[in-house]
């Protein structure tokens, strides 16, 4: 009679412990899904605001440059994967900026987030951002 | 018709309207674009910025919801990494 419940005891720890796996597998197969779909949105968002030659730029060169509104020499070189933007100064690299969304996005999302901000919001972009000089530049921030 | 995208972890959700309707007192379209104003308000609220987009034009910002706008696209709020 004994054996017989902890027979009983030791199958339902083993289903218990299936049915616990199984559900943490297809939380990681929906999260993966989830992910792929979010990339894949945003991959489109960005090939639609983007020209054809900034795309292409971002293919090739893994950054998108994208030139100051304010300042007709400066450029953004703004990478395609994670990582900081480098701001030039004609052909010289003056410094590099980490600025991050709070909160997730995906990879192309943040591409766009960064060009956006450049573009329409340059002065609060460089406030919030992180400097980090490469260069005893003559240059403001 | 209009598009308000607001990017997010799942990627952008589209909010859009019919600026014809609105012009034409359309009850679909005007729910549609006071849909819309309300999520630019209320994402501006949580520090979200909303820009003008379009192909080979600099973005322009949005300091209000501008309905004959026809593509927005709105940032959530970014920090010194």
């Amino acid at each position: 009679m004994e054996a017989l419940i902890v027979l009983v005891a030791l199958a339902i720890g083993l289903a218990a412990l299936v049915l616990g796996l199984a559900l943490r597998v297809a939380a990681w197969t929906w999260r993966g899904f989830d992910a792929g779909r979010a990339h894949q949105r945003a991959e489109a968002l960005l090939r639609e605001v983007l020209t054809d030659a900034e795309y292409a730029q971002l293919g090739r060169c893994g950054y998108l440059e994208v030139r100051s509104p304010s300042r007709p020499t400066r450029t953004y070189r703004v990478p395609r994967r994670p990582g900081r933007v480098a701001v030039h100064e004609g052909d010289v690299e003056i410094e590099a900026l980490c600025v991050v969304p709070v909160g997730r996005l995906p990879p192309g999302d943040i591409v766009l987030a960064h060009k956006l901000m450049i573009e329409g919001n340059e002065q609060e972009y460089l406030r919030l951002a992180n400097h980090f000089r490469l260069w005893p530049v003559f240059w403001s921030a | 018709m209009a598009i308000l995208r607001v990017l997010s972890a799942a990627g952008d959700t589209q909010y859009e309207w019919d600026v014809g309707g609105i012009e034409r007192g359309d009850p679909e379209a005007l729910a549609a674009v006071r849909e819309a104003e309300r999520i630019f308000s209320e994402r501006q609220a949580r520090g979200a910025t909303a820009f003008r987009v379009a192909p080979g034009r600099p973005a322009e910002r949005l300091e209000t919801f501008d309905p004959q706008a026809e593509h927005v696209v709105m940032v959530p709020r970014v920090a010194g990494g």
